[in-house]
């Protein structure tokens, strides 16, 4: 028996552009429910650089990028202040750039509106020691930083609390027609490979790389190009506010601050599989070599990890220009009522995380129009609850840095977090060093529907994503968790294996010696104190 | 170009493995104190970039060094963990008994100017419950004694005359309450046919740092460096007879102070024996030993395992006809400098002296044998046994005929 299950609007993909979709459409008293075949944040959203655009990237060549993306810094700095650090940026002009693209570019954002100040290079040295010392130009922006699981999480979180629906780990598997209309998704559940129905009028299609494989489930042509960027992870923090390089966008520009880190990158490789993260060597190299330009000491400076996403870039006609980065990075909101004949069904896609809200609002807007609702969107001036609180932790057993954790992430959470500080004898432990995060916090992040799963966690609190990269604390989240009764040994040690495999998937391709010695240490306690199976050595 | 100022204090290569942390003897005893780790390279992660953190679990760390020495990759653990220090002091005040014991000079210049008087009063219970509550003193821990004829009274010597010329860095201890040592560090080279100068010096810095004050040490450690690099320039080897105070110039100093001149005087710095067993290796050594028929235990400071040049007093100590040297392999002594005096630390030093009491009596051997002053005093607290300084008992050696 499939079960059923009825709404007015189902949205496929639990990225950052779903979930503001979701948001959106509960916030407009729409029932509504958000569909992601893994874990929220699995796709692009959690693959990205974490940059709050000014929009200085964009004023030279795409006006309407830039417009958006300023005014929707501004907006998020006031809606979602939790997930975002007002760290402001500079631009630089290094030697051998185009001072030319430097008197554009001042114009550009003078016209579009975004505010620029020239900083001398003494003071922006000042400010940030690691700049190439030869700069010849620095302008400061409001530039931001933007921790895009905590983004995501919260707002899907925020529209679960106002009554939206949620499915994680649901792959819609079809889309049914009718008319011209559609009628169902189907969906099946990862765990137990259930099917579910769900009878909808309207399907928002805000699948990012997967939209067009989503599109043809509705028997819709779309062409999509998936422009690959790799990204490395810098084991500390290099910076206060983010660099980047003032000259045509290209490869390797900008350095974003990301709490504990620095996230470096990117670069720019179409593909053809929109799950395609694959890493190269060479290419990392490159890029590494390419950013000294502008930060030196990159080269010498330990990387922790390196990770890749694909920007879903829409073209209306398969032969636009597919070099990746000339295509527009504006949004594309298809309806395919006009566009195919296809009532009720919406694609989003394109865009930026920094445009997301927007790009929500667009896409609510239309599929309120079709449902006939007449509220209008309230996500540009209502919050999503703040993560920082004033909840005094002193009292209880912590570190001061774990301490300075949970003030600065513990959010809606906090009730959950106090009860585990209350109840739990090792909540005010430190679990995983690196990020600093507690027992406590943990127990309060586990999601409640699914089997435990260490990914889960660490999108939720950083868990394994520092120095060591779970080596020490993977293990120990996992034996607490049997122990407090939140996993068997069986979820655990697969748990185990996964995060593991995930951890050294992005590990491996930097190829350095320090690194090198660090999976060499995770192998010595996994494989031999654990005596858990090495990948690959079972079929040797 | 080398980026000193930015990667000096890298962290960079920590693996998370612990090492340090099994190794302190301060987390040995209790898990009230974070562990070199967190408050070392995890801290310094953590707070790159961001707003400091203050964690005050950091005046439990003794700056031993053990972290450094253990570390399998070269972290400066414990220059990352005196930076927290020095933070801790900047944001709560340095106690008045912190400038006190940080400033063993000024203590010694006018506690050896009354002598009897101090010693005295270190001595009484009332007076010492006194220290106890307005200074925060344990009262139960024994002081060195101060020496009014102290040693810069006794030796005045500028300069020297000899092919091979020592500049010798006396050290507080070695001025103020034993001055006994630097007279057999005199006596040692003239058996060497070594003449011994006694440049200007201020306290190395070593307890400075320890209690978070590190303008003062830099400034110290600066003044030094000066003074001393005048006599290296001129020919002179630099030699010093406490472990701590050769350690800072050949380690602290250089991510202190950072400069050419602090690397350059490094390259010239001997501990006491580390400079006889160079001379033995030029075939310069006096080995004319008179026989003494002594067992005797030798506990390795901390200070001195840090410098990762073996144990030089034991190659020395057994040239000697009839000395029986043994190691005690023991661990921290637990008096760390200033750490054992001051009140709410007193139970942990005590905690972390045990191992190396056992080891004393263990061995059962008729004296011990370190080269540093604050272990004396907690060797004194704690065991039975006479203890001298390796560089007396070759003093007593050479006069042995
Ligand atoms: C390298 C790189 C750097 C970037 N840097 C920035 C930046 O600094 N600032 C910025 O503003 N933007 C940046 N972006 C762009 C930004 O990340 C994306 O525009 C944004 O994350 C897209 O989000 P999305 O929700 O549309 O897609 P996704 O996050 O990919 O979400 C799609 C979701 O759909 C799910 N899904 C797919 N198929 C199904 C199915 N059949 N059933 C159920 N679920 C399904 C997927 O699992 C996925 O979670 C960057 C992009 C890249 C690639």
């Amino acid at each position: 028996m499939t079960a059923r299950f009825e709404t007015d609007v189902v949205i496929i993909g639990g990225g950052v552009t779903g979930a503001g979709v979701v948001r959106d459409l509960t916030l407009r008293g729409v029932r509504a429910i958000l569909v992601e075949q893994q874990d929220v944040v699995h796709g692009t959203s959690s693959r990205n650089h974490g940059l709050l655009h000014s929009g200085g990237r964009y004023a030279v060549r795409d006006e309407n990028a830039a417009i958006e993306s300023y005014r929707e810094n501004l907006i998020l700095k006031e809606t979602v202040p939790g997930s975002i650090e007002q760290t402001g940026g500079l631009f630089v002009k290094v030697p051998g750039d185009d001072d030319d693209y430097v008197r554009q570019w001042l114009k550009s954002c003078e016209k579009v509106g975004i505010p620029t100040e020239e900083v001398s290079v003494k003071q922006a040295l000042k400010e940030e020691p690691y700049l190439n010392r030869d700069a010849e130009a620095v302008f400061r922006v409001p530039d931001g930083a933007v921790d895009p699981f905590t983004l995501t999480a919260d707002v899907i979180a925020d529209a679960a609390d106002r009554g939206g629906g949620l499915l994680r780990y649901h792959e819609v598997t079809s889309i049914s027609r009718q008319n011209g209309q559609v009628e169902s998704v189907t969906v099946q559940d990862r765990f137990t490979g259930e099917l579910k129905q769900i009878e909808t009028s309207i399907v928002i299609n805000a699948a990012g790389p997967w939209a067009a494989h989503v599109a043809r489930m509705a028997d819709v042509p779309m062409e999509l190009i998936n422009n690959k960027g790799t990204l490395t992870v810098l084991n500390q923090r290099i910076n206060r506010q983010v660099i980047n390089r003032l000259r045509m966008p290209g490869d390797a520009d900008i350095f974003v601050p990301a709490h504990n880190v620095t996230i470096f990158g990117t670069t720019g490789v179409n593909v053809d599989r929109p799950d395609d993260t694959s890493l190269d060597r060479d290419e990392i190299r490159e890029m590494i070599q390419e950013g000294a330009a502008l930060v030196p000491e990159v080269e010498n400076i330990r990387m922790i990890r390196a990770f890749s996403g694909s920007r879903p870039l829409y073209q209306e006609k398969a032969d636009s220009d597919a070099s990746g980065r000339g295509v527009t990075r504006g949004m594309a909101l298809l309806d395919h009522e006009k566009r195919d004949g296809l009532g009720g069904f919406i694609t989003i896609s394109g865009g930026k995380l920094t445009t997301f809200r927007y790009m929500a609002e667009k896409t609510a807007d239309l599929a309120a129009e079709k449902l006939g609702v007449q509220a209008g969107c309230t996500t540009d001036r209502e919050p999503v609850p703040h993560r920082v609180t004033d909840r005094d932790f002193s009292k209880w057993d912590l570190s001061p840095a774990a301490q300075k954790k949970v003030q600065y992430w513990a959010g809606t959470n906090v009730e959950r977090l106090e009860k585990s500080l209350h109840e739990s004898v090792n909540a005010s432990e430190v679990i995983c060093e690196c990020e600093q995060v507690t027992w406590a916090e943990l127990e309060a992040a586990f999601p409640e529907d699914r089997p435990f799963h260490l990914g889960d966690l660490r999108r939720r609190t950083r868990l394994g994503m520092g120095t060591c990269q779970g080596t020490f604390c993977h293990q120990r989240a996992a034996a607490l968790a049997v122990e407090n009764g939140y996993a068997t040994n069986q979820e655990a040690e697969a748990a185990l294996v996964n995060a593991l495999e995930t951890r050294k998937k992005g590990m491996t391709p930097l190829g350095d010696e320090q690194t090198r010695r660090q999976t060499e240490m995770m192998d010595a306690i996994y494989c031999v104190s654990l005596g858990m199976q090495k990948e690959g050595e079972s079929n040797v | 170009m080398h980026l000193q100022g930015l990667n000096d204090l890298d962290y960079n290569s920590c693996l998370k493995c612990n090492a340090c942390t099994v190794s302190c003897p301060v987390s040995n005893v209790t898990l009230d104190f974070g562990g070199p780790k967190h408050l070392g390279p995890e801290l310094a992660r953590l707070t790159e970039q961001q707003e400091p953190i203050d964690d005050k679990r950091i005046e439990l760390c003794t700056l031993c060094g053990t972290c450094d020495a253990v570390c399998p990759e070269g972290v400066p653990v414990s220059s990352l963990t005196a930076n927290v220090k020095a933070l801790h002091a900047e944001e709560n005040g340095t106690k008045f008994r912190d400038f006190v014991l940080s400033h063993a000079e000024y203590v010694g210049k006018i506690a050896s100017a009354f002598a009897p008087a101090t010693n005295l009063t270190m001595k009484i219970k009332p007076a010492r419950k006194v220290m106890q509550w307005v200074m925060g003193m344990h009262a139960d821990r024994q002081f060195p004694v101060y020496r009014f004829n102290n040693f810069k009274r006794r030796y005045t010597k500028k300069t020297a005359e000899t092919k091979r010329k020592v500049a010798y860095f006396t050290g507080c201890y070695a001025t103020y309450n034993q001055p006994d040592i630097g007279d057999a560090f005199v006596n040692v080279m003239k058996h060497n046919g070594i003449d011994v100068a006694v440049p200007k010096q201020k306290c190395c810095g070593v307890p400075m740092f320890a209690n978070g004050r590190m303008k003062e040490g830099k400034k110290n450690a600066a003044y030094n460096v000066d003074s001393l690099l005048a006599y290296v320039r001129d020919g002179y080897d630099v030699v010093v007879t406490c472990s701590s105070c050769s350690l800072s110039f050949k380690k602290e100093y250089l991510h202190y102070l950072n400069s050419a001149e602090a690397e350059e005087l490094a390259q010239h710095v001997y501990d006491a024996n580390e400079y006889l067993r160079f001379l033995k290796e030029k075939d310069e050594l006096n080995e004319d030993f008179g026989a003494i028929g002594q067992r005797a235990g030798y506990f390795s400071p901390c200070h001195m395992k840090g410098q990762g040049i073996g144990n030089p007093a034991m190659d020395m100590l057994e040239l000697i006809p009839g000395y029986e040297i043994r190691d005690l392999a023991a661990d921290c002594c637990g008096q760390c400098g200033t750490f054992g005096f001051k009140e709410e630390k007193y139970p942990y030093s005590m905690k972390m002296g045990e191992s190396m009491k056992e080891a004393v009596n263990e061995l059962d051997a008729e004296i011990t044998v370190t080269e540093c002053g604050m272990c004396k005093t907690q060797l004194d607290q704690l065991t039975e046994k006479k203890t001298m300084h390796p560089i007396e008992v070759l003093a007593k050696a050479y006069e042995t005929v």
